[in-house]
Parts: C-alpha cells; sequence; structure tokens
C-alpha cells in the first residue's frame, strides 16, 4: 500500500513580490526559494511534529499537503492523488484539513455550528448529512453545549477547538495543524493538545503539528526538522532531541527536561535514554 | 514615580447585555527603568491594562499619571507624553500597513520629524535588534514574511520610535527558540543601556523570568500577586489557581521535593534546575 503521504524532491519558488518602483537597496531581489528538494512520506494514523527555525519553509511545505500550493518541481500525492492534477483539488482538500494560528481569521459565521457546517454546506451535501456532521464534529471537540455561541463569545482556545471542528466536518483522514496554540494562553493551549491527541488516537486521524513549542514537539511519535527549505532530520523525539547540539545550530532548543537530562549526563550522572518528561525524570531520579 | 495607575476601571459595552468589566479598581506603581511583566489567563485584563498604560482608552473609573499628568486627557501635553510610551500589539496585522518593511518601520521616526538619515539609521538598527537583516528584508512587502517574521516588523516599527516607556504583548509567540531567546537579549540589553521602563505581557514564563524583575498577575481584572519574578513565578499554587502552566524545570523539581529530595524549586531555567539537581545528588558540576 502506498504511504498515506508522499512528497517527492518537491521544490518550490515564490514569485517575486518586490514592487517595480520600490527604491533603495535590493534585497538579493527576485525570486524567494523555499523549499529546495523534500521527499517525505506519512503513514496513515502516524503524529508527525515539524520543527525549524523562522523561515525554514515549514508552512509552505505544509500548504502543499492540501495544494493551497502547487509544486515548482517534484510531485506530492495525497492517498494516492497527486495535487498538481487540477481534478484532484477537491478530493485531496477533502482528505487533508487545515487549522492555522490564529483563529479569529478562520471563522466566518454568526454561531459556532453554522461555523463548522460551512464546509459540508459548500460540499452540496444534503441536509440532513450536514447536521449530522456538524454534530459529530463538535462532539469530538467537546463544543456542543456551546453550538449556539457567536464564535466571538468563546475564549482563544475554545475559537481553535471550532476551527478544528471545521476541519473535521469534511471528514478528513489527515489534519495539518500550522503552529495552532502560539497565539493561545495555557489554558486554550491544553485543550487544543488534548484534542490534537485525541483524534490522532481515537480516531485514526494523521496529524502533521507545526509548532516552535520543543515540548508539543516531544508529544509526537517522530519529529522532522526543517532548515532553510530542506528536512535535515526526522526520527522518534528521543533520538531527534538527542541531538542538542545540532538543534541549537539550527537556532532550535531542546524540551526542558531532555535539556535537563543532557546536563546532567555530562556532569555523570547516568541516566536511562529517551527521557523526555517530568515523570520519566522522577522515575530515573528517585 | 512614573506610572501611577488609581483605581482603575474598565468597563466594556457600559449599560448594554454586552457589559463586561475587564479591569476592577486596580492600582500599580511603577517607576522609571523598571522591567515588570504581566501574566493571566485570557480575559483577566492583560490587554486592557497595557492599553491605558499607553493612553489608549479611557478609563470607566480612576486614572492613569504618566509622571503626574493624566495620560488619556486632551491637550498637547498627554499627546507628547503617549508618543513616549510604545506598545507593540500582540497581532502584526493590526499595525502593518505600509508597502514596504522599510517604510513600515521608518513610519514612527517619521512622524517625530526625524530627518531622513537618522530616520534611515533607526530602520536599520531596529531591524537588526529584532534579528532581521536590513539588506535583505528592506524592501519587501510585509505581507510576503513569514509570520514570525511579520511580528519582528512589527516590534522593530515600534523600537524604532526608542519610546521612553517599552509595552510588548506577548513579543515572542510565533518566534524559534533562539529566535525569541536573541530578542530578548537583546532588548534586555538595550533597556539597562537606556533605563527605558520595560512592560512585557507574556504567558512565555521563562521569557518573563529572564527578561523581568518584578511580576504583576491579573485575574478577572484584579491584581493577583505583584512581586519579585522568582517569588511569583515559584508559587505554584498561584500559578494553576490562575491557569498557568508550571514551569516544566520547577514542575519537576515540586515533583522531587514531593518524592523526598531536599532541592528549592524556584529555579525556572534548565540550567538552573541541572546545577539544583547535581547540587543535591553531589554531581561535578554542581558549581556554576
Amino acid at each position: 500500500m502506498r504511504p498515506f503521504i508522499e512528497i517527492e524532491n518537491l521544490k518550490y519558488v515564490y514569485p517575486s513580490f518586490i514592487p517595480p518602483h520600490a527604491g533603495g537597496q535590493r534585497g538579493g531581489g527576485g525570486q524567494i526559494v523555499a523549499l529546495r528538494g523534500v521527499n517525505l512520506t506519512i503513514e496513515q494514523g502516524e503524529f508527525v511534529a515539524l520543527i525549524g527555525p523562522n523561515g525554514s519553509g515549514k508552512s509552505t511545505l505544509a500548504r502543499h499537503l492540501n495544494a493551497l500550493l502547487l509544486p515548482t518541481a517534484g510531485a506530492v500525492w495525497i492517498d494516492g492523488l497527486r495535487t498538481s492534477d487540477a481534478h484532484n483539488v477537491w478530493a485531496v482538500r477533502q482528505k487533508v484539513g487545515m487549522v492555522f494560528q490564529n483563529p479569529d481569521n478562520q471563522i466566518v459565521a454568526t454561531t459556532v455550528e453554522e461555523d463548522v457546517a460551512f464546509g459540508p454546506e459548500n460540499m452540496g451535501l444534503p441536509a440532513d448529512e450536514i447536521r449530522h456532521r456538524v454534530d459529530d464534529a463538535l462532539a469530538a471537540v467537546g463544543l456542543l453545549d456551546y453550538r449556539q455561541y457567536p464564535p466571538q463569545m468563546l475564549s482563544g482556545g475554545q475559537k481553535q477547538l471550532v476551527a478544528i471542528a471545521g476541519a473535521l466536518a469534511a471528514r478528513p483522514s489527515c489534519i495539518v495543524f500550522d503552529e495552532p496554540t502560539s497565539m493561545l494562553d495555557p489554558v486554550g493551549r491544553r485543550q487544543v493538545l488534548d484534542t490534537i491527541r485525541r483524534l490522532n488516537a481515537e480516531e485514526g486521524i494523521t496529524v502533521l503539528l507545526i509548532t516552535h513549542s520543543m515540548s508539543e514537539a516531544a508529544m509526537a511519535q517522530r519529529v522532522l526538522v526543517m532548515e532553510a527549505g530542506r528536512m535535515v532530520m526526522d526520527g522518534p523525539p528521543a533520538i531527534v532531541f538527542e541531538r542538542g547540539a545540532r538543534l541549537r545550530a539550527l537556532g532550535l532548543d531542546l524540551p526542558p527536561i531532555v535539556d535537563i537530562a543532557q546536563r546532567l549526563q555530562a556532569w555523570g550522572l547516568p541516566l536511562p535514554q529517551g527521557v523526555l518528561t517530568v515523570q520519566d525524570m522522577v522515575d530515573a531520579l528517585c | 514615580m512614573l506610572i501611577q495607575v488609581e483605581n482603575l476601571t474598565h468597563i466594556y459595552n457600559q449599560g448594554t447585555p454586552f457589559e463586561r468589566v475587564a479591569l476592577r479598581e486596580v492600582n500599580l506603581e511603577i517607576e522609571a527603568g523598571e522591567r515588570i511583566g504581566i501574566l493571566g489567563p485570557t480575559g483577566s485584563g492583560k490587554s486592557t491594562l497595557v492599553q491605558h498604560l499607553a493612553g489608549l482608552l479611557k478609563p470607566t473609573a480612576g486614572r492613569v499619571l504618566l509622571e503626574g499628568t493624566p495620560i488619556h486627557s486632551k491637550g498637547a501635553t498627554a499627546r507628547k507624553l503617549r508618543l513616549q510610551v510604545g506598545l507593540a500589539f500582540q497581532y502584526p496585522e493590526d499595525q502593518i500597513f505600509e508597502q514596504t518593511v522599510f517604510r513600515e518601520v521608518a513610519f514612527g521616526p517619521r512622524n517625530l520629524g526625524l530627518d531622513e538619515a537618522e530616520v534611515a539609521a533607526r530602520v536599520n538598527w531596529a531591524l537588526e535588534m529584532v534579528g532581521l537583516d536590513p539588506v535583505a528584508v528592506a524592501q519587501r512587502m510585509p505581507f510576503t514574511l513569514s509570520g514570525g517574521e511579520m511580528r519582528r516588523v512589527a516590534l522593530a516599527s515600534i523600537l524604532a520610535m526608542r519610546p521612553r516607556v517599552l509595552i510588548l504583548d506577548e513579543p515572542t509567540a510565533g518566534q524559534d527558540p533562539q529566535g525569541r531567546r536573541a530578542l530578548l537579549d537583546k532588548v534586555g540589553a538595550w533597556q539597562r543601556e537606556t533605563n527605558m521602563t520595560l512592560i512585557v505581557v507574556s504567558h512565555a514564563l521563562e521569557d518573563l523570568a529572564r527578561l523581568v524583575e518584578r511580576v504583576i498577575a491579573l485575574r478577572e481584572g484584579r491584581v493577583v500577586a505583584d512581586g519579585p519574578t522568582r517569588q511569583v513565578l515559584s508559587d505554584v499554587k498561584l500559578l494553576r489557581a490562575i491557569g498557568l502552566d508550571v514551569p516544566q524545570p520547577v514542575a519537576l523539581l515540586q515533583a522531587l521535593r514531593q518524592a523526598g529530595k531536599e532541592v528549592r524549586v524556584d529555579r525556572f531555567l534548565p540550567a538552573e534546575a541541572a546545577s539544583e539537581i547535581a547540587r543535591v545528588w553531589g554531581l561535578r558540576g554542581s558549581v556554576t
């Protein structure tokens, strides 16, 4: 069987946006190369985190997974469908949902349920099927009680859950989360992360989580690291985070507990491999 | 006293069904040159408070004084005072409007009436402060930048004004870890050099631990804690009560303490926590 996501030698160049009359110095001018030959496969049901410094191409890569962007060169297949074939676009977008950073930019309707219904309505589904999907999606994120609420009355975390429900209503196999927590307070962050974990574990939804939080990345089964448009690391969190010096050189960091563990090991304290959480560390030390 | 907040109350949509009390009789005093962090959950009144400090909102009751003058009042004196307070919003989309990064960052300094040479110097300086290469970005359209880069441009446009009071609302959201550390280090160094007053709103307790000496915690529009950073941020009970995450190093030290180990818990940064564990476990690296 083919993997759910297959990316082959993907290159992407943003067209030049420099206005022709702009005076002053030119910043190298011309095109911005965002992806320089990315190869990647992700199986159905995986929970994958993607980290990398600002401008390394994470969001550009994510936007290729549901055909918001199409490759300049190379190819992307979703469940065997090549995204650059125009007749595949809607099938691809049904299979891969996207949730972005700022919930306020993703909400379009005046009540929670209307917002979640927006996608299924656009798919031209019958009314009772829409009702069914909206209720399922709201139940999956724990917002059934809020269905009549105007979205602006919700907290940031709840709004982000509405955005997730909107993605779920299309019944996708995979959801790409592009920094879904970076504008949320800790309560909202926990709500969103718990929901993501549950959707992956219980509903079998393939998750790609783009994040700047190394602790969030440590929740995934697999961590991808990008630098300057290339994929430079790919492995389980315990293996990727072992390479602290390399990550730091990339402008990244370690999850705090891994950082503490590596310092203690360097000072001669024997610790088992793969210490990621407070509980791991307490078990190892006490 | 640089800033005095006296019995400040703010009610949104007063007298309508959407009435919401954002601040309830808040009193604060801030000295020139202080570095202050403000934390609290969503809806606790943080953003409302900093907008008052910048003179952008009219109090429902009470007042905010900057050097003794109500900052929101009409007239030239208050307007001049407001120009000395720079507030960088959390969402760069809310403040970016120019065609190029250069013009965006130059907008404030030009409004101050500076000559073009000084404007250009300030733009370069401010972009470097936020970790952007002026040559590479000056002529790009702000909306072609990544989300994290756009946020840095928004911050640079405030820094370029060289305000006496700099207020940053979640300055490191969406920044990669080292970009965020570099940004905090540079802002911190500049603050010490100029003795500017710095006020930082953040959920990121580690960022606050690095940058500020005093932390004010808000909950439901009231000040529930105000004290030295180390004291407030290691108050696990308080942090949990206001729905904030305990920093992982503190959570680890707390768990070790509960397991009977004699560790101090007020160590927020991984290096500090590692040294504390090394000390108690008698490791070589314990002296740092």
